[in-house]
C-alpha cells in the first residue's frame, strides 16, 4: 500500500507537466496580445515604445521556448511571478483564493454527501415508493435548473425576501462575499459567517447532490440484487446491518469516485456559483484571468487545480481499499 | 472632489445649494456601496494609471486636482479652480499659470504645493509606469519626449513653490486646457511615492492623497474602505463647489461584487445602501426606490462603421451607411431596451457638453421609407452586400436585445444583419485588431469638452488609436482649429461643424442614446447622492437621512 501510494503520487508530476506546459502554448495562441494588454490596450492602441518596454519587463519578448524553461525553473522553486495586471504576487492570490474556494467546496461536499447518499439510499430501498418517484423527478429538475437561476431564486427567497419582511437580521441568509471569515478548524463557520456560506454552498451542491443521489440509488439497486445480501439477511442480521454495513459500503465505490470528482470540480470549476454569490474564489478568478491574459495568474491558480484534483484522485483509489477490502492496490491480479 | 450639481427629486434631509454655500447634512454614519464595484474589482484606483470611471470613485475622493467642473448649470458646466485659485493663459492659449492655493495638505499633513503636481506628473509620464491616459501628457511641451524615454523630465512644466505657481507650455494652442488639466492623472502626488521603487505598489497599499477621503486600509478583493482625512477642509475651496468643511460619513465601504444582478439583490436584502441599475429592472427600481436617473451623463452609446472596411466603408458606401442609420428606430431602443432611461440621441456630443447643439444628424430620425430609397439607391448603383452585414458587440453586457432590435430594422429595408457578439474581456481587444465592421461603442466624458467627443474619438491621429478607421482631413482641420480658439462661441460652432462632417457628409458613426444616472439607493437613510454628469458621485457632500 505505502508503495502504491508513492507511485501514485509520483504520477502527480507529469500529469502537472503535462497539463501546464499545454496551457502555456495554449495560451499564445488566444486572440489579443498579452504585452497591448498589459499596457492598457485593451481600449486603446499603445505606443509602442511603452509596449517595448512591457515586453521586456515581463520577458515577453524573448522567444517562447525561453519564456517556457523560465516558466518551470521559477515554478518548480514555487515562484508563481507576478499578475501581469496587478504585479500582485501569484502566490499571495493563491493563498487567498484557493482556501476560500476550500472552504465552499468542503460544505458543498458535505451537503452532497449527506443529502445524496441519504435521498438515494432511501430511493434505492423503497423502490417505485412515491418518496422514490419524487426523488426521480427532484433530482432530474435539480439537475436541470441553471445554478445561477437557482441562486438567484435562493437569494431572492432567504435574503431579499425576508428583508422585506422585516425578518429579525439572524435569519436572514445574504447574497454576496465572503462575510467576516471567521472560522474555526479551518473550515467551520462561525459567528454571521454561516449566513455568507449557506446559500453558496447549497447552490454548488445542488446539481452534484442530485446525480450523487442517482447513482446511490443505481448502485444500491444493483447490490441489493446481490447473492451476499440474501446470505446476509439468511444469517438473520437485521435489515438496517444488511442495507448500512453489506449493501451501502459495498455499493460505495462508484459513489466515491463521483465525489472525488465533484470534489476537484467544486474546488476549481465552481464558477457560476462563484460568481452568482460573490465568493472569492480560485474558478472566477482564471476566468477573469483568461480573460485579462494574466498568464501567471492563469497557470498559477491551474497549478492548484490540477494539483487538488491529483491529490484528490489517489486519496479515491486509496479510499477504494477501505470499502473494499478485497481491492489490494498495487498488487498485480490473479489470472 | 467634484462640484455639486442637482440631486434627485427623491432626495431628502440634507440639501446642496446650487453652488453659492456648503452643502449641509447630518454629520455621521456610515455607508455600503454596491454600485461602484458591483460588477467587479477595478482593475486601478492610482489615479495615475486608471481608466475607468469607477476606479476614479476611489482616486477622485482621495485626490483633488488643479481644477474640476460645476455642474451647478448642467446645460452650461464651468471649469474652476479646485487646488488651483486660478490660473492665467497667454493670448494663443499655450501657457497656463496655475496659482495654486495656499495652505493645503495631504492627509499626512505635507503641504499640497506646485512641485506635487509635478511630482505627480513626472511620475504618471514615467514611461515605465506610464498607463493608458499617459497620452495627454503629448498636449505638454517635452511631454511626448518623456513618454518615448527620450527626456528625463517634461520640459513644459515649471513649479514655483515660493510663488505657488505652476507653469504649464503646451506644444498647440489648446483653450480647453484647464479642464484636462483637471483629470486624474494630473493630480498631485506627496513625497511617499519618491520612495517606491516599483510606482504600481502605491495602489497596493494606502494611497496618501489630499481628498475629502483617505484610504482606511489597502485596497483587497471584498472591498475598498475610505474615511474622511482630517487635513482635509472643503471650506477652503471656492464656493461655487459648495463644499462641506468634512465629509458626512464617517466611513464608505465600497464592497466589490462580480455581476449586477447579484449586486442588485444584495442592495435589496438590505445589505447595501447604494448600487446599479440592473438589466431589465428600471422600472422596478425606479418604483422602489431612490435613483440618480435625472442626471444626464455627458456620455454616448453609438455604433461605429469600420471605415477601412469594403463592406460598409468608403465614399461609396455612404448611401448604406445612411440607410442603416435612418432604419434604427432609436426610441424603440430607449422604450424596450431602457425602460425609457435613457435620452434618445441626435448627435455625439450630448446635452451639457459647452457648445452642445440639439439635432446635429440629419440621418439619426427614424424613417424606413427614406431608409429602403437610400438602400435601394445604394444597390442600383452596382453594390450589394455579399453575406450578411455582422454587428459587433461586447456579449453578455445587455447590448444583444439593442442589436436584435437594430437586425429586425434592417432587416425591414432588405438588409441582413447577423449578431457578432465578442467575449467583453476581449471585446475592445478586438475592435483594435480591426474586428469592427459595424460595432457598438459607448464614450463616457473624461471631462466636459466638445473635443473629449470629437479629436480623441474621431480624429486622424486620435490618441484611442482610432480603430475604426475614420479620417477625414476636414474634420480634423475643423477640430484642431476649435481646439485652438479661445472664444467659447467660435470654438462651438467649428466643432459642430466637425460633427457634422462626421454625422451626415461621412455617416461615419450612428449615435443611439445619451446615458443617464445609473444609482440605486435607499432614500429612507441616504441623502444628497448626487452623481455628476460624468458619473462620478460626489461623496463628500453624501449623507444620512438622520
Amino acid at each position: 500500500m505505502p508503495s502504491y501510494i508513492i507511485r501514485r503520487l509520483l504520477q502527480i508530476i507529469p500529469t502537472v507537466f503535462v497539463a501546464l506546459s499545454f496551457l502555456f502554448f495554449i495560451f499564445f495562441l488566444l486572440p489579443g496580445d498579452p504585452a497591448a494588454l498589459i499596457a492598457g490596450g485593451a481600449e486603446r492602441n499603445v505606443d509602442p515604445g511603452v509596449l517595448e518596454r512591457v515586453e521586456a519587463r515581463y520577458g515577453l519578448d524573448d522567444p517562447l521556448v525561453v519564456q517556457f524553461v523560465h516558466y518551470w525553473q521559477r515554478t518548480l522553486q514555487w515562484d508563481l511571478g507576478e499578475s501581469f495586471l496587478t504585479r500582485e504576487n501569484v502566490n499571495d492570490i493563491l493563498g487567498e483564493k484557493a482556501v476560500a474556494s476550500l472552504r465552499l467546496a468542503i460544505w458543498a461536499i458535505i451537503i452532497e454527501i449527506i443529502v445524496g447518499i441519504a435521498v438515494g439510499l432511501l430511493s434505492a430501498i423503497r423502490r417505485y415508493s412515491i418518496g422514490d418517484r419524487l426523488t426521480t423527478i427532484l433530482t432530474a429538475a435539480a439537475s436541470a435548473v441553471p445554478v445561477f437561476v437557482l441562486g438567484f431564486v435562493l437569494q431572492y427567497l432567504f435574503a431579499v425576501q425576508p428583508n422585506k419582511w422585516g425578518w429579525p437580521e439572524w435569519a436572514r441568509l445574504r447574497t454576496s462575499g465572503i462575510g467576516p471569515d471567521t472560522w474555526t478548524f479551518f473550515f467551520i463557520p462561525t459567528g454571521e459567517q454561516w449566513r455568507y456560506l449557506i446559500l453558496p454552498a447549497i447552490t454548488l451542491a445542488s446539481v452534484t447532490t442530485a446525480l450523487l443521489a442517482r447513482m446511490t440509488r443505481g448502485s444500491m439497486l444493483e447490490v441489493l440484487r446481490a447473492d451476499y445480501m440474501r446470505t446476509a439477511r439468511s444469517k438473520g442480521l437485521g435489515e438496517r446491518d444488511v442495507v448500512l454495513k453489506h449493501g451501502l459500503r459495498n455499493a460505495m465505490l462508484p459513489v466515491i469516485t463521483l465525489i472525488g470528482i465533484d470534489f476537484g470540480t467544486a474546488i476549481g470549476a465552481a464558477v457560476l456559483t462563484e460568481t452568482t454569490f460573490n465568493w472569492p474564489g480560485l474558478g472566477s478568478q482564471i476566468v477573469l484571468a483568461v480573460g485579462q491574459r494574466d498568464l501567471p495568474v492563469i497557470l498559477g491558480l491551474t497549478l492548484a487545480v490540477v494539483l487538488a484534483y491529483a491529490f484528490v484522485n489517489v486519496l479515491v483509489d486509496v479510499s477504494y481499499a477501505w470499502f473494499d477490502p478485497r481491492i489490494r492496490l498495487g498488487k498485480g491480479e490473479q489470472a | 472632489v467634484a462640484a455639486a450639481c442637482g440631486g434627485d427629486d427623491d432626495d431628502e434631509g440634507a440639501t446642496t445649494d446650487e453652488g453659492d454655500q456648503a452643502a449641509e447634512g447630518v454629520q455621521g454614519g456610515e455607508l455600503v456601496d454596491l454600485g461602484v464595484f458591483g460588477q467587479g474589482p477595478p482593475e486601478h484606483i492610482d489615479p495615475g494609471i486608471n481608466t475607468t470611471v469607477d476606479g476614479f470613485q476611489i482616486g477622485g475622493s482621495v485626490y483633488d486636482g488643479l481644477a474640476e467642473t460645476d455642474y451647478s448649470d448642467p446645460e452650461n458646466p464651468e471649469t474652476v479652480g479646485v487646488v488651483a485659485e486660478s490660473w492665467d493663459v497667454n493670448d494663443d492659449a499655450t501657457e497656463f499659470v496655475f496659482h495654486i492655493r495656499e495652505d493645503l495638505k495631504f492627509s499626512t499633513g505635507e503641504d499640497v504645493l506646485p512641485s506635487s503636481f509635478v511630482r505627480g506628473w513626472e511620475r504618471a509620464s514615467d514611461p515605465d509606469f506610464a498607463g493608458d491616459y499617459s497620452y495627454l501628457f503629448g498636449f505638454i511641451e517635452g511631454g511626448q519626449a518623456k513618454l518615448d524615454g527620450e527626456a528625463e523630465t517634461i520640459s513644459g512644466v515649471e513649479a514655483d513653490d515660493e510663488e505657488m505657481t505652476l507653469t504649464v507650455t503646451l506644444t498647440d494652442p489648446y483653450a480647453n486646457f484647464p479642464a484636462v488639466a483637471g483629470f486624474q492623472i494630473f493630480m498631485p502626488m506627496p513625497q511617499e511615492v519618491d520612495e517606491l521603487e516599483d510606482q504600481s505598489e502605491w495602489e497596493r497599499g494606502i494611497m496618501i492623497g489630499n481628498g475629502p477621503f483617505m484610504m482606511d486600509a489597502p485596497a483587497n478583493d471584498q472591498e475598498i474602505v475610505l474615511v474622511p482625512n482630517p487635513e482635509w477642509d472643503g471650506t477652503k475651496y471656492d464656493e461655487a463647489l459648495g463644499l462641506p468643511e468634512q465629509p458626512f460619513l464617517d466611513k464608505i465601504t465600497f464592497k466589490i461584487g462580480s455581476d449586477i444582478d447579484t449586486s442588485y439583490n444584495a442592495f435589496e436584502a438590505g445589505e447595501a445602501d447604494v448600487t446599479n441599475f440592473a438589466p431589465g429592472r428600471y422600472q422596478e427600481a425606479q418604483d422602489n426606490w431612490s435613483t440618480t436617473i435625472d442626471t444626464p451623463f455627458l456620455g454616448a452609446y453609438y455604433f461605429m462603421f469600420n471605415d477601412r472596411d469594403e463592406r460598409v466603408g468608403g465614399p461609396d458606401n455612404l448611401l448604406l451607411r445612411q440607410a442603416i442609420s435612418m432604419a434604427i428606430n432609436r426610441e424603440d431602443i430607449n422604450t424596450d431596451v431602457y425602460e425609457g432611461s435613457r435620452t434618445t440621441a441626435t448627435g455625439i456630443t450630448p446635452p451639457g457638453i459647452p457648445g452642445f447643439e440639439e439635432g446635429l444628424c440629419e440621418f439619426c430620425n427614424y424613417d424606413a421609407e427614406a431608409a429602403e430609397a437610400a438602400y435601394q439607391e445604394w444597390l442600383d448603383a452596382g453594390n450589394e452586400l455579399a453575406e450578411p452585414l455582422p454587428i459587433q458587440f461586447n456579449a453578455d453586457s445587455g447590448h444583444e436585445p439593442v442589436v436584435q432590435i437594430i437586425i429586425d430594422n434592417l432587416a425591414d429595408i432588405g438588409i441582413e444583419a447577423v449578431a457578432e457578439p465578442i467575449p467583453p474581456d476581449d471585446y475592445f481587444g478586438q475592435l483594435a485588431e480591426g474586428a469592427c465592421v459595424f460595432c457598438r461603442v459607448g464614450w463616457l466624458a473624461d471631462y466636459p469638452t466638445y473635443d473629449n467627443f470629437t479629436f480623441d474619438i474621431f480624429g486622424t491621429a486620435a490618441l484611442d488609436g482610432n480603430n475604426y478607421g475614420y479620417s477625414n482631413p476636414e474634420f480634423d482641420e475643423l477640430v484642431a482649429e476649435a481646439k485652438a480658439t479661445t472664444d467659447a462661441d467660435e470654438a462651438g460652432e467649428l466643432f459642430r461643424q466637425a460633427e457634422q462632417v462626421l454625422l451626415n457628409e461621412d455617416t461615419g458613426v450612428v449615435p443611439i442614446n445619451w446615458y443617464r444616472g445609473q444609482q440605486v439607493y435607499n432614500g429612507d437613510k441616504i441623502a444628497n447622492l448626487v452623481e455628476d454628469p460624468s458619473g462620478h458621485v460626489i461623496w463628500e457632500t453624501v449623507s444620512l437621512t438622520g
